[in-house]
This record gives C-alpha cells, sequence and structure tokens, in this order.
C-alpha cells in the first residue's frame, strides 16, 4: 500500500514538473518566421525614443543616450537588476546577435540562449508592438557607437531568481494580443493608442501592481506605489488628468512642464528626454488617447512615507 | 552669572543660525516657484497658444529666470541638509553627496537660461523652440536633486 502511494505521489510529480516545464516553455521566434524587410531607420530610431530604451541601458551619469553600455542599477521589491549592454559591442552588448535573436528577447522576453528575462526589462508591454517597429528598431541600435564592459549580475533573492519561473508570471500577465486597431476610432486616436499601450509602457509606471509584480488590470493608469522604490506615480486616467488639456499633455511631454507652472521630476524626467524626441504629431496623438481613458480610483496614497 | 548669559547668548545664536538656514530654504523655494511661474505659466502658455505672443512679457519673464540663476547656487548651503520647509518637495541630500554634479547642472542650467536671454526672442516660433529646451533643465535637475513626498 505505502509502495505503490509513493509510486502515485512519484508519477504526480513528475507530471507536475511536466505541466510546469511545458507551461514555462520560452517561445522563441524562428529567423525563418521573419519575411523580408528593408529597414526603414528613422522609424527604429522613432521606437528607440518611444521605447525608453535610453533611460534603462544608457551609461548612466553622461549625457549621450546613444552610448548603450548598461551598468545603471534597477532596485525593485525582487531586488536589484543591473542593467546588460545593449549597445553594438561584439564581445559586450548585442553586436555578434541575429535579428531574429533580438526580436525574440524585445517582442517575447527571452534570451537567446532560451531562458526568460525578467520583467524589470518591459517586454511584457514590448511584446504587443509591431514586428516591423522592432527590425527596424535593430537596424537603428546597429548604427551606435559600441560600448565595452558588461554589467555586474543581479542581486535577485530565491525564488525569484529562477529564470524558469518568469514562464508562469508570463502566463498571467502577459496579454497574449498583439495591439489591435479600435474601428471607430481615428488613426490619431488609435497611433496613441498604441505608443502609449506598447513601445510607451506608461502603464509600467501608472499602474498598481500585485505581490506577484502583474499590473493590476482593473486600475490600469490609476497610480500607485513607484515600482523603483520611493515615492508615488500619479494617476493619468481622467480621475486626474480632467484638468490637463490635449495641448498641456502633449506640451508636458515635449518639455516636461506642468500646467500649473511647476516641472517633472523623478523617474518621468528620463520619459521627457524621450517623449520630447518625438514627432510633434505622436505626442499629440499620445494626449488625445490619454484624454479619452475613463476616470478610474487608483489606490490610497499612503498620507506620509 | 557671566557664564550663564554666554550660555544663553549661545543658545540663541544657535537658533539664529537654524532660522537662517530655514530662511534660504524658503528663499530657494520661493526662487524655483517664481521660476516655474514664469516659465509655465507666461512663456510656456504663449508656446502652446493658451496666450496671445506678448514681448514685454517674454522679456520680463526670461529676465527674471536670468536672475534667479545667478542666485541658485549660492541657496543650496551645506548647512541646509536634511531642512525641509511646508510644501511636497524638498532638496535631496545627494546634493551634498554628489555637490559637483549638482554644481554642473546649475551651470549647464544657467548656461542655456543666458544663451537665451543673450540671442533675445523676438517671436513665437523662436519661444517655441526655447521652453523645452530650458523645460527640460528643470527636470532633468529635478530627477535626481528634487524629493516629492509620499
Ligand atoms: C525599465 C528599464 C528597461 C527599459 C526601459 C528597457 N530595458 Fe532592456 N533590459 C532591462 C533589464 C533589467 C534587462 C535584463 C533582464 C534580465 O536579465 O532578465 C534588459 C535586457 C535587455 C536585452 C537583453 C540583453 C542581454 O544581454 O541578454 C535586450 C536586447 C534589451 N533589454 C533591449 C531593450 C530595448 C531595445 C529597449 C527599448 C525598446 C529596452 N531594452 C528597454 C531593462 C530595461
Ligand atoms: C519610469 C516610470 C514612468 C514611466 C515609464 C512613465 N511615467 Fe509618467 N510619471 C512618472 C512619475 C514618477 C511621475 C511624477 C513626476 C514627479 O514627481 O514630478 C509621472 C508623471 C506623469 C504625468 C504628470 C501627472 C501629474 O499629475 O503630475 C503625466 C501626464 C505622465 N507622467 C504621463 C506619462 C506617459 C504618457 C507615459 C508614457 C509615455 C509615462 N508617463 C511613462 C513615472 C513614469
Ligand atoms: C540645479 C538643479 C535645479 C534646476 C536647474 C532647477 N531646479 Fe527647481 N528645484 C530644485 C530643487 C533641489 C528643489 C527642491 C528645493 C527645496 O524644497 O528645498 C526644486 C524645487 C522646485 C519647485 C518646487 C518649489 C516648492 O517648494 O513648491 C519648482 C516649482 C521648481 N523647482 C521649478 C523649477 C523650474 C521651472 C526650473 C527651470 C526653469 C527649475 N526648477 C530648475 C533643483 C533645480
Amino acid at each position: 500500500m505505502m509502495r505503490r502511494l509513493s509510486i502515485l505521489a512519484a508519477i504526480i510529480i513528475v507530471a507536475g514538473f511536466a505541466v510546469y516545464w511545458w507551461l514555462t516553455m520560452p517561445v522563441v521566434v524562428a529567423a525563418s518566421a521573419l519575411p523580408a524587410h528593408t529597414p526603414d531607420l528613422s522609424n527604429g530610431k522613432t521606437a528607440f525614443n518611444i521605447g525608453g530604451c535610453s533611460s534603462c541601458h544608457a551609461v548612466p551619469n553622461q549625457p549621450d543616450r546613444t552610448r548603450l553600455g548598461g551598468g545603471l542599477p534597477l532596485t525593485t521589491p525582487f531586488g536589484i537588476f543591473h542593467v546588460p549592454n545593449i549597445s553594438p559591442d561584439v564581445k559586450d552588448g548585442i553586436g555578434g546577435w541575429s535579428e531574429a535573436q533580438f526580436v525574440t528577447a524585445v517582442l517575447e522576453g527571452v534570451s537567446p540562449q532560451g531562458a526568460h528575462y525578467f520583467p524589470a526589462f518591459p517586454y511584457a508591454s514590448y511584446h504587443r508592438a509591431k514586428l516591423t517597429d522592432i527590425r527596424d528598431m535593430f537596424a537603428y541600435i546597429k548604427t551606435l557607437p559600441p560600448v565595452s564592459g558588461a554589467a555586474p549580475a543581479h542581486e535577485i533573492a530565491f525564488p525569484f531568481n529562477i529564470r524558469r519561473n518568469v514562464g508562469i508570471w508570463k502566463l498571467l500577465f502577459m496579454e497574449r494580443q498583439p495591439f489591435a486597431a479600435v474601428a471607430g476610432q481615428s488613426p490619431q486616436w488609435n497611433r496613441g493608442a498604441y505608443l502609449v499601450n506598447t513601445l510607451g509602457h506608461c502603464a509600467e509606471c501608472h499602474s498598481p501592481r500585485n505581490a506577484l509584480g502583474g499590473i493590476v488590470a482593473a486600475q490600469r493608469f490609476a497610480g500607485g506605489p513607484n515600482p523603483e522604490g520611493k515615492g508615488w506615480v500619479p494617476n493619468i486616467t481622467q480621475k486626474n488628468l480632467d484638468d490637463w488639456s490635449e495641448k498641456d499633455i502633449a506640451y508636458f511631454l515635449e518639455s516636461g512642464l506642468l500646467p500649473d507652472g511647476d516641472s517633472a521630476g523623478g523617474s518621468m524626467a528620463s520619459v521627457i528626454k524621450n517623449t520630447s524626441q518625438l514627432s510633434a504629431e505622436d505626442r499629440t496623438a499620445m494626449a488625445v488617447y490619454l484624454k479619452s481613458l475613463a476616470p478610474v480610483e487608483g489606490p490610497a496614497r499612503p498620507k506620509s512615507n | 552669572m557671566k557664564r550663564m548669559f554666554v550660555t544663553v547668548a549661545a543658545v540663541l545664536l544657535g537658533i539664529g543660525a537654524v532660522y537662517a538656514q530655514q530662511d534660504v530654504v524658503n528663499q530657494r523655494q520661493t526662487s524655483m516657484k517664481e521660476n516655474g511661474k514664469n516659465i509655465g505659466g507666461v512663456l510656456g502658455a504663449m508656446a502652446k497658444g493658451e496666450k496671445p505672443y506678448d514681448q514685454a512679457a517674454v522679456d520680463a519673464a526670461i529676465a527674471k529666470l536670468a536672475e534667479n540663476a545667478k542666485t541658485m547656487g549660492t541657496l543650496f548651503p551645506e548647512n541646509t541638509k536634511g531642512l525641509k520647509a511646508d510644501g511636497k518637495y524638498s532638496a535631496s541630500p545627494k546634493i551634498w553627496e554628489n555637490r559637483a554634479d549638482f554644481d554642473s547642472h546649475v551651470a549647464s542650467y544657467t548656461k542655456a537660461v543666458n544663451e537665451v536671454s543673450a540671442a533675445g526672442i523676438k517671436n513665437l516660433d523662436a519661444l517655441k523652440a526655447a521652453v523645452p529646451t530650458l523645460g527640460k533643465q528643470c527636470s532633468g535637475c529635478h530627477e535626481t536633486y528634487r524629493l516629492k513626498e509620499g
């Protein structure tokens, strides 16, 4: 009896492990899945700017946003991530990567070795971007200066350091559907919705997160504690931005100036460095989309912190 | 009796020094708020098209920004580290830990303001180009050196 039970238990464990393995299988984009494409460098630059890659990957404490040598430490509730080098350096960066490897990393969050990346790299948002935008971005990054030097290893506590577990996180929190234009909305609104929700990854900071670090869908854009540590990220639904005009929002994304005569600080300042590089049309499109967001009450903000 | 007098004087002087430091904090916040009013309320509002272009107001606002920029570096003395005033903002202790970098932000902002002021803004297009350049200097410093409560 005892023996039978333990065999049964072993079967359940093995089956459980097989299911776990199957559920957490990394998705890889094969080179053969990429149709012929002539890269558009100017579109690649736009995608790179709205994607905010420089905010994390540019070498810290120097002004050149195209030196993507990495090294910035990102402090999160799960530990410290050290952002890697994604410059075209062959040894320390992604100079030796194929286009399919880059697409797999940015759209699927999977490394050339087939491991999951941690979601501190905001691929859960990039995942919904257009394939052509990512391919153009790759071509653009290839034109930037190679920077040597590798970042130190991440300092993440168990069990969050097990990359395979990230597969479960992806199942729970990564939207599977690519971005689709909403019929009945203007092309301008759809462009704004696309930029804000995919490459712009605005919701990654402007939403509360649950204990596993997933965005609370019902309170998307309603603000919450800063995922990178101290402070509070404001609500950007019409609950808070009702007295901002479209022009106010577009101008804020260009200049960092708020309508009340204040100026942005904290991590938004580096977002402004990215959005200020976009075209006025793209900034206005994002403003039009943000003005259309229904008012949503965010989590209660602690009185003092 | 003499000794007590000396102690009292020392205590008063000590308090006096704290008051003076608190004063500097208030002064810099007032100066920053003026910057905000001039660049956001005056220049930004015109650049956005909310207010009509007004040359006299443009000149006055830029002159005020240039004047405030001159004293900006002196309003963050070491002895105000950790001091706070009312309101939602305070100065980060990092100012005094990375003083050279903070000073380079002050210098870069001052240079930008002086360039705009020397070139003189004569029309709306020039204004539209200048304001975001200055605005990014403001947020570039606030990113690291200004703390928001809560
Ligand atoms: C919020 C910070 C952040 C932003 C923004 C960001 N990344 Fe990253 N990125 C990371 C982190 C952290 C990692 C490491 C993830 C890991 O090790 O699991 C990473 C990893 C990568 C890698 C894999 C590098 C390697 O050596 O394996 C690539 C490629 C990459 N990012 C590209 C991009 C691109 C392109 C953008 C802009 C569209 C971007 N990242 C924006 C934080 C960021
Ligand atoms: C890295 C985190 C992060 C990302 C990504 C981010 N924001 Fe922000 N945002 C902030 C923080 C923090 C503030 C508060 C700034 C301050 O304290 O001055 C803010 C402020 C704002 C405000 C001003 C709100 C107010 O009431 O003051 C707007 C509007 C805004 N963000 C829009 C956006 C948009 C649009 C995007 C996407 C393009 C975006 N943000 C992406 C962190 C972020
Ligand atoms: C060299 C750094 C630096 C530059 C440049 C700078 N600021 Fe500041 N600013 C600060 C610091 C630090 C504080 C917080 C001061 C305190 O509370 O003691 C601050 C505070 C503020 C405040 C909040 C004042 C309050 O107490 O409510 C406003 C508004 C402001 N700055 C606007 C601006 C504007 C607009 C510009 C550009 C025209 C600008 N600042 C340029 C560093 C800077």
